[in-house]
């Protein structure tokens, strides 16, 4: 790592630097001052001048001037004012002196929460990075995840334009095989999910990183915690209306280069032409589309198969389809007529479509000393670009406190969620996006008669047409609710304790429903028609109990907290199926209305969590700090042997800039070094069962028609999983260090954090070997990785003239993953077979990076038969073999495989063709305001990434499956005159050297940078408002994904959705898309 | 005061702490849901369940990969492999198949890997069977050994399928808790041990017509011999069944009149039944996987009434085959000198006329051709069924098509591709015939072998197993003529037939009648292997059948080496125990 070397070579160069210190002997004399504060510079009238360790003070007059006696060139001025951060300032040999003072609430001593408590963020030892939700806030996107992308350094965000597609979320890389995600905490309630909260009710949002600050969550600290504190309301009543109205627009460009009908029929007799050449004969042209000339013609119709116009067989008169057919006897008698579209379908065209979004919230709130208050309520509603795709949510939030004594406070913060989102599958081979490159564009949409036209016949591929799969959907539906949040009581007690307990937690209901309609239109059609529902509903409660002492003794300032946590979830889900419906009228299609089988599946689950914890805070000074805490957990899915878990960590800080020898570093404002090391825990992967031995009955494996009826099946059982009592905690150790600097004035803030962490008792469930049946391998803890990165924050505040202030913050987030260990006698695992029929594309192996794609190395064609004869005569006498081949298939015009020296192919030439973890990844905040305008630009990249375009599969080579083909293969590709070609020779044979085996010809550079979102807002300023009442008026205009710069060819490069066992694989992305936004917030 | 008070908080706290902490062992204590352990499965009830559950791996679904990679009927490594049938399709659909069909595949094809865990499976729940069987204390002996030897037939079922596949093997049984074992036994004769303890302990009636009883384990135990070449203790086997033999239901066995009743859902576990697996269509479970869902590619394709996927094409080698002499016998040396006329290269909509010269009738129940009855689906209609005539010829699979007159009852479109509830045979009483046959022509009773092979040849052609033209081509559901769909001449072996007159040429004979009468069912790979003729065979094949098409370029079969599948490399890498495999890879992979 370049970036990690450069910090290590730098840093001491730093530390040197601050160790100079001057000291003069000097007499007293008096010395005279300005005190201004705030971004406005005003003069801070009846601020505080006190000579440091004196008694001798004075104030600031009503211009912000001073005037103090008794100082020296070593005296040292305390300036401090109520709001205002404590400003000390060295006097040296000026006699005039002017200090600025920096407001309180923006900076060092904003109080963070933390785990299970607060800190002032100049206290911090551990690294938790502060996100600025405002600037996160500008991101027009319905989830807090969303929009957290690119805003915290060691966030690795990855979204998808599929409306309601969760965003996949890591925290400083990997930390398990499994589940990645990171844990919640919203208003002091642990959560898996925050996909429901309306990121505008966010008031702050922490990132707790490292041990040092997470680990007091113990079994659920290892993939990171965010915390997450909603709005509470304060001062008079205040009525705020934020709102957006845009729409979006779909890439213009169809970025797949596929072939015109023309051009698709040219190609098949390309591959005629060499596929008879090989074994020297001459190809014969006969073909029930395109006929049997020396070149191919278009046809009139495709259906008939092949037929011209005036042809008998396409007499419309003849035609016979009815859509919502319901038996097979209709379906047999179909005839089917649809006329070929010569000038060609653009099925990308056809699915996608500009799609308006909309986003409205109203907040309403206050507080005194009595109490505060907070209501909102939110709409989202965001149509998809491809058809039939939306999200929906409607969201209410109450917070209220009531300070019922001086010393007891009770409260809640309660939210209700529904979201309307019937989710599509995307980045596989059958998904819209997918059949718009794979359907072949001779097809049309419709048939002569307005029903769909497809594939049917069995000359055009199996590809369906996406338009009709997603129109079919149209009533589908996929609808979830919760209700989330938590009531409290906290009491101050002996003047140093407060003591706090909360219940809280989660009720929630998911239900679905979809129809499979029967379809007629495609080479491969299902004719049931069936319908299903889902539900699921489930509950979480948690209950904590803490006491926090606090207390200064003299410059020992001291925070101990204890508590107990007390966590119980349960879950139920059913799901049923009928077949063969009389109507398919989603009003009348219901579980009994249906004819046919009926189905039906449930399952429940339910885990408890018992956890004891503590922590101390001690600083002496505000300048040397350290941080202990200890967690101690249960958990009812480990057996009784490994029940608990303790997870330790400490962290220690040394804010440098408090020492008296760096005290004339002037235009170095703050400096704090820290570090930390600690243990994490985790015990997601493992399911609830996982320490019983099991038997299970299933109805599609272990029943069976013993009695031979033909129609029924009777119960049977097998033994469903292998378990392992012995599972215990996954532990992550891990170490940072950083430092946190912020220089003049604020014109240079930087946060930087470098970490190595390494995870061992990771649950793996080892592949077993065949000869142990089928039954689900158990949860071991055998595997070890280690992940190490470097997390960096920068930021400048500064204003060029007046009335011109610029923001710029941006993040760099790196990793580097390197599996140690995965199991004994296993040294990798694979996924991701797609159409390679069970060599997998991904490799997990010791050694290397998680998700690492592997395959052969192409390096080049084998351009003439005498190559081919060489390298067998080669691989001959490598293996001593007078039969061995050098590469299966080879063959003039394919690929030519990296034999790795060995002088043969064989599966050990298969080596590491890139990975999609990114190098780095890196966001850029820009701000600029001047006067009444402001401007805000947020740039997002990711760098060293690689895809697996396997979209290339289906488009770049003839054989595989007839469909959609891309310019590359029929212009580009190998022939005897071009060798300098990108895509092997176009023939009818699918080959280990051309696409039958996953190779390098799909791994593409991903790399991009994009501009995220772009906002020029402009707010009134006019006394007529204020005599309305009104706080806030401003307007503003949007640019969402307005750019983006890539190499890559697919549609994205931003490859979201997926689960983590795919992520990098391409097969037909939902991308990012356009947004246009005009927005309004107004505020009384 | 004041500090006595913060003893007393933080002592209360500390003591409400504590206590939690003790509670927190039942709240910690989930119970295991939807699941059962091995102790609620050990009564009689439990086992005979565990029984129903290894029968219904019988189907060797649910262990991953495609259906059809592992699926029961073996026809892509007993049928594609031997040169009974294309892969078909085309050339980019599932290319592993090409690489198995042309004897070139190496051992990280994922498709072995699926097989061997299919086979594997299902002995695992016979072994669970056989160790519960021990716990449960509510069981009879007699019970007890009844259901056992189920499980050991079953058991021997799975063994059998992976010796013929990969021959060296790893052997587990119900003690066995290391799963990392050695293939370097020869499990022959485990098993005949679990086959021969079947016999001895089940009945002529099973409890249920899918059940299996002693005959069946009789069959088995015979075939075993037979590829043990065991031919004389195979004999007296092979003669018990002939002489006291009964299907499941207690039915004497004995050929069906009709060839089709053997495919055919509504005839299924007839007398002619030996051990079948049990297919079912629509039975809920809202897939196919019951229901043959490893033949589900293997239906005409374009446009077809079946959606999937034109795989498992009859080859033009197999097809002529079926050519008869003017005696009603087949050409057993020369049947590739005329080729039963095809229409490769010829539209669905020019004119073809079939082939008039003398067939077997078994040709036109097993290869869907141009022009004949496709069962009550209409005539075949040629290419516009076939997905890629150059890549894999002009034939259509027959066998595991249902028809269209109980489709609604026996297929099932609730997937992608049909399912169906054609029950797979593993043995049927055919097979036993010719099986028999053979072992007595290997100890020289000739005579006995030609009566077997007549019994066979006498059903091909009885009036119930010819195919007939419709009575109306337009609408195939308004029934068969009684006008021959070709000229079908098939007739026994006479009396001193010359072919009979030696054990080389009986031998000849009855292979030759294998092919014919179990073609597509998945066994000719497996017979060619251990009649040693595979390498001979399979040349003559591909050479005769690449004129055709172009999928088969470059196939061999390489002795010593193609003999047997390689062990998966996904096995010899789980095997491996400081990284040196268990297992020991097959010769020459």
């Amino acid at each position: 790592m370049q970036v990690t070397r450069l910090v290590c070579r730098v840093l001491p160069t730093l530390c040197m630097l601050l160790f100079l210190s001057f000291a003069f002997a000097q007499t007293k004399r008096s010395v005279s001052g300005k005190v201004v504060g705030g971004t406005d510079k005003k003069p801070v009238a009846g601020a505080t001048v006190q000579i440091k360790g004196t008694r001798t003070a004075t104030s600031t007059d009503g211009e912000g001037t001073f005037t103090i006696q008794g100082v020296d060139d070593k005296s040292v001025l305390v300036i401090s004012y109520v709001g205002f951060q404590t400003y000390e300032i060295p006097v040296g040999s000026t006699s005039n002196i002017s200090a600025e003072l920096k407001p309180m609430d923006a900076l060092m001593s904003e109080l963070v929460v933390v785990g299970y408590t607060s800190q002032r963020k100049k206290d911090l030892t551990g690294a938790v990075t502060v996100v600025n939700v405002a600037d996160m806030n500008k991101q027009p996107a319905p989830t807090i995840t969303d929009q957290l992308q690119g805003q915290a350094a060691g966030v690795t965000i990855t979204t998808s334009g599929s409306p309601g597609e969760p965003p996949r979320f890591r925290i400083r890389g990997f930390n398990t095989f499994g589940d990645n995600s990171p844990l919640f905490v919203v208003d002091g309630v642990p959560t898996g999910n925050i996909n429901d909260i309306n990121p505008n009710d966010i008031a702050s949002m922490q990132i707790l990183k490292d041990a040092g600050a997470a680990s007091i969550y113990g079994a659920r600290a290892s993939n990171g915690v965010v915390i997450l504190t909603t709005k509470r309301g304060k001062g008079k009543a205040k009525i705020s209306y934020d709102g957006y109205y845009g729409t979006q627009n779909p890439n213009s460009k169809n970025p797949y280069e596929l072939l015109n009908p023309q051009e698709q029929a040219d190609l098949k007799w390309l591959a005629l032409k060499n596929t008879a050449a090989r074994t020297n004969e001459q190809p014969v042209y006969a073909d029930a589309l395109y006929g049997n000339g020396a070149t191919p013609r278009l046809p009139d119709y495709i259906l008939p198969l092949g037929k011209m116009e005036g042809d008998p067989a396409v007499d419309p008169s003849l035609y016979y389809v009815v859509p919502n057919y319901g038996d097979l006897a209709t379906y047999n008698k179909f005839y089917r007529i649809t006329k070929a579209n010569k000038s060609g379908t653009d099925w990308m065209d056809e699915i996608f479509d500009p799609a308006p979004i909309q986003s409205h919230n109203i907040n309403v709130s206050g507080g005194n000393d009595q109490g505060n208050y907070l209501f909102s309520a939110s709409y989202f509603d965001q149509k998809g670009t491809l058809l039939e795709t939306y999200n929906k949510r409607f969201t209410l939030r109450s917070n209220s406190q009531y300070n019922i004594r001086k010393n007891i406070r009770i409260g809640e913060n309660l939210s209700y969620s529904i979201i309307d989102n019937p989710r599509i599958t995307i980045l596989d081979e059958g998904n819209a996006v997918s059949m718009a490159y794979r359907q072949q564009p001779i097809v049309p949409v419709y048939d002569i008669m307005g029903n769909y036209a497809g594939t049917f016949g069995g000359q055009l591929g199996q590809a369906t047409n996406p338009v009709a799969a997603r129109q079919r959907t149209a009533s589908n539906k996929g609808f979830g609710n919760r209700l989330f949040g938590n009531a409290y009581a906290e009491v101050d007690f002996l003047k140093n304790f407060t003591f706090r307990t909360s219940f809280g937690g989660e009720y929630y209901a998911f239900s679905g429903r979809w129809f499979n309609y029967p379809t007629y239109e495609n080479a491969e059609n299902g004719n049931a028609n069936s319908y299903s529902e889902n539900s699921g509903t489930g509950y979480e409660w948690t209950w904590t109990n803490t006491v926090t002492y606090t207390k200064s003794f003299g410059d020992h300032n001291v925070k101990i907290l204890a508590g107990t946590e007390a966590i119980n979830s349960n879950n139920q889900y059913l799901e049923g199926n009928t077949t063969d419906y009389f109507s398919f009228d989603p009003d009348y299609t219901t579980w009994e209305s249906g004819s046919g089988t009926a189905t039906h599946r449930s399952s429940r689950s339910s885990v408890a969590l018992y956890s004891l914890f503590g922590r101390v805070d001690y600083n002496y000074k505000g300048k040397y700090l350290a941080g202990f805490t200890l967690r101690r957990d249960g958990s009812s899915k480990f057996g009784p042997e490994n029940k608990y878990g303790v997870f330790p960590a400490g962290s220690l800080g040394w804010r440098v800039s408090d020492e008296n020898f760096m005290k004339g570093l002037t235009w170095l404002d703050d400096l704090k070094l820290r570090g930390s090391y600690g243990i994490m825990g985790n015990q997601l992967n493992l399911s609830p069962n996982s320490q019983f031995t099991t038997y299970r009955s299933d109805r599609n494996s272990t029943f069976y028609d013993i009695n031979g009826t033909s129609n029924s099946l009777l119960m049977g059982f097998r033994q469903g999983a292998y378990g392992n009592p012995n599972a215990k905690w996954e532990s992550d150790a891990a170490f940072n260090i950083g430092f946190d600097a912020t220089i003049k004035n604020r014109l240079f803030e930087i946060s930087a954090d470098y970490y190595v962490k390494q995870v061992y008792d990771m649950l793996f469930n080892p592949t077993l070997p065949g000869t142990a049946g089928a039954a689900a391998p158990p949860y071991v803890n055998v595997a070890e990785m280690r992940t190490s990165g470097l997390d960096i924050t920068v930021g400048s505040h500064f204003d060029v003239a007046k009335d011109w202030q610029f923001d710029i913050t941006g993040t760099f987030t790196s990793f580097n993953n390197e599996i140690l260990k995965i199991a004994e006698g296993q040294d990798y695992f694979t996924s991701q077979s797609r159409r390679f029929n069970g060599q997998d594309i991904i490799r997990n192996e010791e050694g290397h990076e998680m998700s690492s794609y592997y395959g052969y190395k192409i390096v080049g064609f084998w351009n003439t038969q005498a190559e081919i004869d060489a390298a067998n005569e080669l691989a001959r006498k490598t293996t001593g073999s007078a039969t061995a081949v050098y590469q299966t298939d080879a063959a003039v015009g394919r690929f030519r495989y990296d034999d790795k020296g060995a002088g043969i192919v064989t599966p050990d030439s298969r080596q590491f063709l890139g990975s999609p973890n990114p190098d780095f990844s890196y966001g850029l905040n820009l701000g600029v305001a001047y006067k009444a305008f402001d401007l805000s630009a947020f740039f997002y990249g990711v760098s060293g990434v690689e895809i697996w375009n396997q979209v290339r599969w289906w488009t770049d080579f003839y054989p595989s499956f007839a469909g959609g083909k891309s310019k590359t293969a029929m212009y580009n590709s190998w022939t005897p005159e071009n060798h300098n070609a990108k895509a092997p020779i176009v023939e009818n044979a699918a080959s280990f050297s051309t696409n039958s085996t996953p190779n390098s010809y799909y791994v593409e550079d991903g790399s991009y940078l994009r501009l995220k979102n772009l906002q020029i807002g402009y707010t009134l300023n006019h006394k007529a408002l204020d005599k309305a009442g009104i706080s806030r008026l401003r307007f503003y205009v949007q640019a969402a994904n307005l750019f983006t710069i890539t190499k890559y060819t697919g549609l994205d490069p931003e490859i979201g959705g997926g689960d983590s066992g795919s992520f990098g694989v391409d097969e037909g992305a939902y991308p990012a898309i356009k947004q246009f936004l005009f927005g309004l917030n107004l505020s009384f | 005061m004041k500090k006595a008070r913060y003893i007393i908080t933080l002592s209360l706290f500390s003591l409400a702490s504590i206590g939690l902490d003790s509670c927190s062992k039942n709240f910690l204590d989930k119970p295991l849901l939807g699941n059962l352990t091995e102790d609620v499965l050990a009564t009689e009830k439990g086992v005979t369940t565990l029984l129903i559950g290894t029968y219904a791996a019988l189907d060797g679904q649910n262990v991953g990969g495609g259906t059809w990679e592992s699926s029961p009927t073996n026809w892509i490594y007993g049928s594609v492999a031997a040169g009974d049938a294309h892969k078909g399709s085309d050339a980019g659909d599932q290319p592993p198949i090409n690489l198995i069909a042309t004897g070139k595949s190496d051992p990280t094809n994922g498709f072995f890997n699926a097989k061997w865990r299919a086979n594997y499976e299902g002995i695992s729940r016979a072994n669970a069977v056989l160790r519960v069987a021990e716990k449960a204390t509510d069981m009879s002996p007699e019970t007890k050994a009844k259901l056992t030897a189920e499980a050991r037939f079953l058991r021997g079922h799975f063994y059998f399928d992976l010796k013929k596949m990969f021959n060296m093997v790893p052997w587990i049984d119900e003690t066995t808790t290391e799963f990392k074992q050695p293939n370097t036994e020869d499990i022959w004769p485990k098993i005949e041990a679990d086959f021969q303890y079947a016999y001895d302990n089940l009945g002529d009636n099973a409890p249920a017509i899918g059940r299996v009883n002693k005959w069946a384990a009789a069959a088995y135990l015979g075939k075993t011999l037979l590829f043990e070449k065991k031919f004389g203790e195979a004999i007296p086997v092979f003669t018990a069944i002939v002489a006291n033999g009964k299907n499941s239901a207690g039915v004497k066995y004995g050929l069906t009149d009709r060839f089709e009743d053997n495919f055919d859902p509504a005839n299924k576990n007839n007398k002619e039944t030996v051990f079948a697996v049990q297919m079912v269509a629509k039975a809920g479970t809202g897939d196919i996987s019951s229901g043959n869902a490893g033949e589900m590619l293997n239906f005409p394709y374009g446009d077809s009434p079946f959606g999937c996927c034109g795989f498992y094409q009859p080859t033009v080698d197999l097809v002529n085959s079926y050519r008869t002499d003017a005696d009603g016998l087949p050409f057993l040396d020369t049947y590739n000198s005329e080729v039963v006329k095809h229409d490769q290269g010829v539209e669905s909509s020019t004119a073809f006329t079939t082939y008039t010269g003398r067939l077997d009738p078994r040709l036109d129940w097993t290869a869907g051709r141009r022009g004949i009855p496709y069962k009550d689906w209409g005539n075949h209609p040629g290419k516009k069924w076939i997905r890629d005539q150059n890549f894999a010829g002009p034939y259509a699979p027959k066998k595991n098509v249902y028809w269209q007159v109980t489709q609604d009852k026996f297929s099932d479109r609730i997937s992608w591709a049909p399912g169906s509830a054609i029950n797979i045979h593993v043995i049927r009483y055919a097979d036993v015939l010719l099986m028999a046959a053979e072992a007595e022509a290997q100890a020289g009773s000739l005579a006995t072998a030609m009566g077997y092979v007549n019994q066979v040849r006498e059903r091909a052609g009885k009036p119930e197993s010819m195919v007939y033209k419709y009575n109306d081509d337009t609408d195939p559901l308004a029934g068969f003529s009684t006008d021959l769909a070709a000229n079908y001449v098939v007739e026994p072996y006479p009396a001193g037939s010359a072919v009979f007159a030696s054990k080389e040429s009986a031998l000849k004979a009855i292979y030759f009648e294998r092919k014919l009468e179990l073609a597509m069912e998945g066994h000719r790979y497996f017979d060619l292997v251990r009649w040693g003729i595979a390498p001979t065979e399979m040349a003559k094949f591909f050479t005769y059948e690449s004129q055709w098409t172009s999928d088969i370029d470059g196939g061999t079969f390489t002795a010593n080496k193609n003999e047997y599948y390689p062990i998966p490399q996904a096995q010899m890498d789980l095997s491996s125990t400081g990284g040196v495999p268990t297992l020991t890879q097959n010769q020459g992979y």
